[in-house]
């Protein structure tokens, strides 16, 4: 063999190498029937936000195995006792947004709440035709108590005493301690516990390294095929759907539902135009506005401006109060009026912001629960600053915001009073520097030129940590331009692990939230619960979710005892978040600024009936698993 | 001959002295990350959930103890090494138990194809090309080809690849903007699967082909400009030897020389892979997976993907040098 002939035959050797890798880096899942098949009028493609799923081929949502979540997997396949969703409910299906789902009916506690018993549909199947009882929900609890590593296991092996099934369709708790809001790890927020198949897992050795390859369903979906590479799962509507949970609410219209993740902002706007895609997880705002102009088919959660669904999550500027400048009120209170929230808005979300100035998301049922009913409290709020008394609550701001964007937006943006509430807020602080200045001084700083000092001496700095991207970034960088030009000097910091640090407490003040409510339920628990001072710890130990700014107070712990106290459903509960919002007020632990706004948008090209803000049925946020609900409400386009 | 082989050994054992650093280095940066493994898993697995303090703190401790990141570093760095000679990187932590050299073996063949062959096709069209410009130096199509390669070369690679998806996605969408294949085929040694691959291969390969012939172009037609006035070259001109054996034998073949040991690097980072090329057009890939480790705190996976591209580009280098004796003469092995 002469050199030349070597080195060609080595090229094509190597070539050949390579594409034999490709063939055998896939699989035979990778493979589905003829698009064909996947007629448009018959089926929705969702867009869903997880990167590339890189353990494609793993089904077991009991285990962290690198598996996908939203994929489908827990919208279309699993299932648990209650829902409660975000927004209102599908009417008449839902009694205040909770769904009875696997159960037949609410949870029943005893008198002191250490016991549950919990009464459970019959005739609901699993996908092979087993039915679905009790055995499955004492399995579910055991198997995870037993088994450390397992999602639910530090939440049962904590709690659960015992668990029985005292009948094929009764299931009783007892719990290690008094626990009303037991029943919301079994009610789906997000996700919650989701019932295991007894039949299946009790045959495995190993549940931590079992894939569960295909995933038997407890929902009306089924697998069809996946993606070897992690970025698509098409599933398929069960013939017998209606002996499932979501066949009780409606019949899903689609036959089929495919779920695409890894898309870029990018492609996702061209693959909507490109009809390939029904509904977006998210845009960026500007993507949205473009969008929602181009195309006529595709609208978001309100109509007009600001399209974007309220999360249920209020982002804010979180204060680590075991940080000796963040410990006055005063000072905290001085930070908030120095902020501008046209500013934010405007930075953040280019005005498409809602914004709230209690410690409550304005979403879901708590504008009609909060933020309405403490609009006249909020607008006679007064602070005294040590100098002067001023009321700092600005009703006009979502107005104020309005008629900026409007040159630009027209007519998409509303004109009515409570339209505007519903979009921009009910208000905000106003901005006022002087109150600002009172209130430092009044706790002992003094000025320097134009830089603030604090009570020891020291110029009033420090860094505001922010993430690398997105909406919550822009808000943290002009939060610190706003303190900057008040004479603080904040300085904005990118941190790629923001999350692992404001666990460790290693900040002086984060961008993020601290705040995470049920979105259709008054209940404050979902948050509120951790912020007990039982569960703070010293500097330097890891701080659980979701306290991050690790505020302490007898009185917000007596609020959290009394909470605790009284059923789910007790119209005191409402009492209580209303005095858990003013003892907010009154001490400033954190700073809400406004909801998560997620621009999720949908296409009426093939499909029509999505969510909005005057049906508000469910929310269209693709991710959360109680999205189900919107598949029994749409309807094709075309027949 | 002896002394080729002595030059080899030597050459081997530098390349395994690299490996062992190079991956050693690796471990320490990877484990010295202040991402934790277990926080990122706990803020996965509660991110939006409804789970007691008590119950976090009990998911901290059984993950602690399942990724094994309770021992002390230097026993980790040992079992590490004790692993690898057996080929185990351990499993990852990102999508645990899996182990993380499957992963990186699902994501490689994507990487290694496009990349590979976009590296050769630049590498080709541009060498080509370029030697072709550095001898005619008056030719207009050759001078044109030139102030193409120097005015897209400059350009963002985001930006070219915005464009063709854009383009050719959206104005004109003849061409898949998403994926590796379409979903209606089967994988497998058939021509639908291997058309597919084809067509979602051409938006990715065409961006990096088109910020990348620009370079190997330039510095092929600055390197034949001077060898253009050797004096070899002048005889042979003198001396009536055909143009195209001039351009070949004697021009191209003496400035390949440098050229390849320039692929040889490039190849090796093709282990890499290309994070934006992957995020633009939703390629399956190294790139992405690499991210995804670093963000989650992964190390195992962090050093499954550092492993085999030290390992890859160490030895292309060494297969350069083991190379460059045969391509060149003048290169001494004694």
């Amino acid at each position: 063999m002469d050199r030349r002939s070597f080195m060609v035959g080595t090229a094509v050797g190597a070539l050949m190498l390579g594409a034999k890798g490709l063939a055998f880096a896939q699989d035979a899942e990778g493979s589905a029937p003829p698009l064909n098949d996947f007629v448009r009028n018959e089926t929705v493609i969702v867009h869903n936000p997880e990167g590339v799923i890189r353990n494609p081929g793993w089904f077991n949502i009991w285990v962290n195995g690198g598996g996908g979540t939203s994929n489908g997997l827990h919208q279309l396949t699993m299932d648990t006792l209650w829902y409660i969703d975000p927004d209102g409910g599908v009417p008449g299906k839902s009694e205040n947004a909770i769904y009875n789902a696997l159960a037949a009916e609410p949870w029943q506690y005893n008198d002191d709440f250490t016991e549950m018993t919990v009464k459970l549909r019959q005739g609901i199947l699993w996908s092979d035709g087993v039915e679905f009882t009790a055995d499955d929900v004492v399995y579910t609890v055991t198997k995870q108590m037993e088994t450390p590593g397992m999602q639910w296991s530090g939440a049962f092996s904590t709690q659960v005493a015992e668990v029985t099934a005292p009948d094929p369709y009764t299931v009783h708790f007892t719990l290690q301690a008094p626990n009303s809001r037991f029943h919301a790890i079994f009610s789906v927020r997000w996700n919650a516990a989701w019932i295991m198949p007894k039949h299946v897992f009790e045959k495995v050795d190993d549940v931590l390294t079992f894939d569960y390859n295909p995933p038997l369903s407890l929902g009306a979906y089924t697998l069809n095929s996946f993606d070897p590479n992690g970025t698509w799962y098409i599933w398929d509507k069960r013939e017998d759907w209606d002996k499932t949970t979501l066949g009780l609410v409606g019949q899903p219209t689609p036959k089929h539902i495919i779920y695409r993740n890894n898309i870029s902002t990018d492609n996702r706007l061209i693959e909507m135009r490109n009809g390939n895609l029904d509904m977006i997880h998210d845009l960026s705002p500007e993507g949205t506005f473009s969008i929602v102009k181009e195309d006529p088919n595709v609208h978001g959660w309100f109509t007009g401006f600001p399209y974007a669904h309220p999360d249920p999550t209020l982002p804010m500027a979180i204060f680590n109060h075991q940080k000796p400048m963040f410990q006055d009120k005063r000072v905290r209170w001085a930070l908030a009026l120095m902020l501008d929230a046209r500013a934010m808005s405007m930075a953040s979300y280019r005005g498409a912001a809602t914004l709230s100035a209690i410690s409550i998301p304005p979403t879901g049922t708590h504008p009609r629960d909060y933020h309405g009913p403490l609009q006249q409290f909020m607008i006679d709020y007064e602070i005294d600053t040590g100098t002067s008394k001023v009321k700092p609550y600005d009703p006009t701001i979502g107005q104020q915001i309005a008629d900026m964007v409007r040159p630009q937006f027209g007519d998409d943006v509303p004109t009515d009073p409570e339209a505007i509430n519903k979009s921009f807020g009910f208000g905000w602080w106003k901005q006022n520097l002087q109150a600002a200045e009172e209130l430092l001084t009044a706790a002992g700083f003094t000025k320097n030129g134009n830089q603030w000092m604090t009570d020891t001496g020291e110029p009033f700095a420090f860094s505001v940590q922010i993430p690398q991207e997105g909406v919550i970034n822009r808000l943290g960088t002009i939060i610190a331009q706003l303190w900057s030009q008040a004479g603080v000097q904040a300085s904005a910091e990118v941190a790629p692990d923001i999350w692992d640090r404001v666990g460790a407490g290693d900040y002086e003040v984060n961008i993020g939230w601290a705040v995470e409510t049920w979105g259709g339920h008054p209940d404050l628990s979902f948050f509120l619960d951790s912020y007990h001072s039982e569960y703070v710890v010293e500097p330097g130990q890891i701080q659980p979710a979701r306290n991050w700014m690790r505020w302490t107070n007898p009185k917000l712990d007596e609020i959290i005892e009394k909470i605790r106290g009284v059923d789910f459903n007790d119209p005191k509960g409402l009492e209580y978040g209303i005095e858990f919002v003013k003892l907010h007020l009154e001490e400033m632990p954190n700073i809400p600024i406004m909801s998560y706004n997620v621009f999720s948008v949908q296409s009426n090209k093939y499909w029509t009936g999505w969510p909005n803000i005057e049906n508000n049925y469910a929310n269209p946020v693709t991710n959360w698993s109680n999205g189900k609900y919107i598949f029994t409400q749409i309807k094709p386009t075309s027949a | 001959m002896q002394g080729y082989f002595w030059f080899a050994a030597k050459r081997a054992a530098q390349l395994f002295a690299v490996v062992f650093c190079g991956i050693s280095a690796t471990f320490m940066v990877t484990h010295l990350s202040p991402i934790s493994p277990v926080e990122s898993a706990l803020g996965r697995m509660t991110a939006r959930s409804n789970f007691a303090p008590e119950a976090v703190e009990s998911m901290r401790a059984a993950l602690t103890e399942m990724y094994g990141v309770n021992e002390p570093l230097i026993n980790q760095y040992f079992n590490f090494w004790a692993r690898l000679v057996h080929g185990d990187l351990g499993p990852s932590l990102i999508a645990f138990p899996t182990p993380a050299m499957e992963l990186v073996m699902r994501a490689l063949p994507w990487t290694v194809c496009l990349l590979l062959t976009s590296i050769l096709i630049t590498f080709v069209v541009g060498n080509v090309m370029g030697a072709l410009a550095g001898y005619n130096q008056n030719n207009r199509f050759l001078k044109a080809f030139g102030v193409v390669a120097m005015g897209i070369q400059p350009i963002p690679y985001y930006i070219v690849a915005f464009i063709l998806l854009v383009v050719f996605g959206f104005i004109w969408p003849v061409l898949p903007i998403s994926g590796g294949f379409a979903m209606n085929v089967t994988p497998g040694w058939n021509l639908a699967y291997i058309g597919s691959v084809l067509q979602h291969a051409i938006l990715p390969a065409s961006s990096l082909v088109l910020v990348g012939f620009g370079s190997w172009f330039l510095g092929m037609r600055a390197l034949v400009s001077n060898i253009v006035t050797e004096d070899y070259v002048t005889y042979a001109e003198l001396a009536g030897v055909k143009r195209r054996t001039i351009v070949g034998s004697y021009v191209i073949r003496n400035a390949a020389v440098p050229q390849l040991t320039a692929l040889a690097m490039t190849l090796g980072g093709v282990f890499s892979g290309t994070v934006i090329t992957e995020q633009v057009f939703n390629y399956p890939g190294l790139g992405s997976l690499l991210v995804d480790a670093v963000n989650g705190g992964d190390f195992s996976l962090v050093l499954a993907v550092s492993t085999v591209s030290v390992a890859a580009v160490a030895t292309a280098i060494f297969i350069v040098d083991l190379l460059h004796p045969l391509l060149d003469p003048r290169v001494r092995t004694d």
